[in-house]
């Protein structure tokens, strides 16, 4: 019995750490232009080892989000594109960012972000209108948006005849 | 790694206006730059950057500056559309991010890669370009500026950079602008400005603990904002 409820103050206390109960973000769909370009800084904590990060966000209402991300220096890093329907091209890929990795974590959080996403996808907190912390199992990204320029953008961008070949 | 270098090397604004005239042997050249800088203690430049990529209509630009102290120290310092830096000297580096008013120092992930860049870009603000023949090939253009044009010799390296142009002042008193040119078309423009040599930077300015604010810096080498 002991051993009993020993197993299960551990299964208990191991499952609780790993489902930690974590705040949702709520997608913030309407905080940003529908028609927009987003220039976004991030901080993607992994291991406990942080590296920086740009985020470009192309943002159409009827076309889609199309994200490039590169690093301090410029070389791109992802590019995925996320139609309205939810379906996801992951455009580049990296050393850094494998399409897996672009299409499983990254295309959700622009949906956290900026709209699209399912409830209980977005692990995170708000702390302001312009920065957004998105804690996940294997990573944390610290997420401020930097500038915002609205207006529409070009159609080539939501092609998706140009994605990467997986 | 190779693109990253590039940054290292300042310039400005190009006098697109003259023709320029290739120089057969670019070597006494490259020597005359070398011993220029070599005599440059310190060096305070402020920096445009336009990244141009085919996929978008306007360039990502961002704007800071760059600081070099003899012998090791740098700082790269990114100042809109976002706040960054980036410290570096012989013996390590550090990055800092300011997120809410705050800065914060970061718990790098490859602290060695980014030393090795960090490095690359002092030796290169040294004008020590002709220690990079074995890498590149180098050749040189005069007129109205100099531009010097890098094209890396590995196949890999030029899959990712075709060429590195650094546009100069003819006398080398001045680096214009710094252009990465990548295979496909998509290039990075570093226009500098406000070049001062010869500057004495406050203590703090590279300190990978604090690091002193880049207004409190303008002001102590006469660029106040």
């Amino acid at each position: 019995m002991e051993c009993k409820l020993f197993m299960l103050s551990l299964v208990l206390l191991v499952g609780g750490c790993a489902t930690k109960p974590t705040s949702q973000m709520s997608p913030p769909a309407t905080a940003f232009p529908p028609e927009a370009f987003i220039t976004q800084r991030g901080v993607l904590t992994v291991l406990g080892r942080q590296f920086t990060l740009n985020g470009y966000l192309a943002r159409s209402a009827t076309q889609g989000q199309r994200l490039v991300v590169t690093e301090n220096f410029g070389n791109v890093l992802a590019d995925v594109l996320i139609k309205p329907t939810g379906e996801t091209f992951v455009m580049k890929s990296s050393r850094a960012f494998k399409p897996r990795w672009i299409h499983d974590y990254m295309a959700t959080d622009v949906r956290c972000l900026f709209g699209g996403a399912r409830a209980g996808e977005c692990p995170g907190t708000q702390l302001s209108p312009t920065h957004f912390v998105i804690h996940r199992r294997w990573y944390q990204l610290d997420l401020s948006i930097v500038a915002t320029q609205r207006g529409p953008q070009a159609a080539a961008l939501f092609d998706a005849t140009q994605a990467e070949k997986r | 790694m190779t693109m990253m270098l590039t940054l290292a090397v300042s310039a400005g604004a190009v006098d697109g206006g003259g023709s320029l005239t290739s120089v057969v042997d670019p070597k006494p050249l490259l020597r005359e730059l070398q011993g220029k800088m070599s005599a440059v203690t310190s060096l305070y430049l402020e920096f445009t950057q336009e990244r141009q990529l085919k996929l978008f209509t306007e360039p990502l630009k961002s704007e800071g500056v760059m600081l070099i102290d003899r012998p090791d120290q740098i700082r790269w310092e990114t100042t809109a559309p976002y706040q960054s830096i980036l410290l570096g000297n012989h013996k390590s580096v550090a990055q800092f991010e300011r997120t809410d008013g705050q800065w914060k120092k970061l718990k790098l992930g490859f602290p060695q890669m980014l030393k090795r860049v960090m490095e690359q870009m002092t030796l290169m603000n040294q004008g020590k370009l002709d220690g990079l023949t074995n890498e590149f090939n180098v050749s040189v253009a005069t007129g109205s500026v100099t531009v010097v044009t890098m094209v890396p010799l590995d196949e890999n390296v030029r899959a990712m950079l075709a060429s590195l142009e650094v546009t100069m002042r003819p006398d080398f008193s001045a680096t214009l602008e710094v252009v990465m040119n990548e295979p496909g078309g998509d290039l990075t423009r570093i226009r500098f400005t406000r070049e001062k040599r010869g500057v004495k930077f406050p203590p703090e300015t590279f300190d990978q603990t604090k690091p002193l604010d880049v207004a409190a810096v303008k002001a102590a080498v006469g660029d106040g904002m």
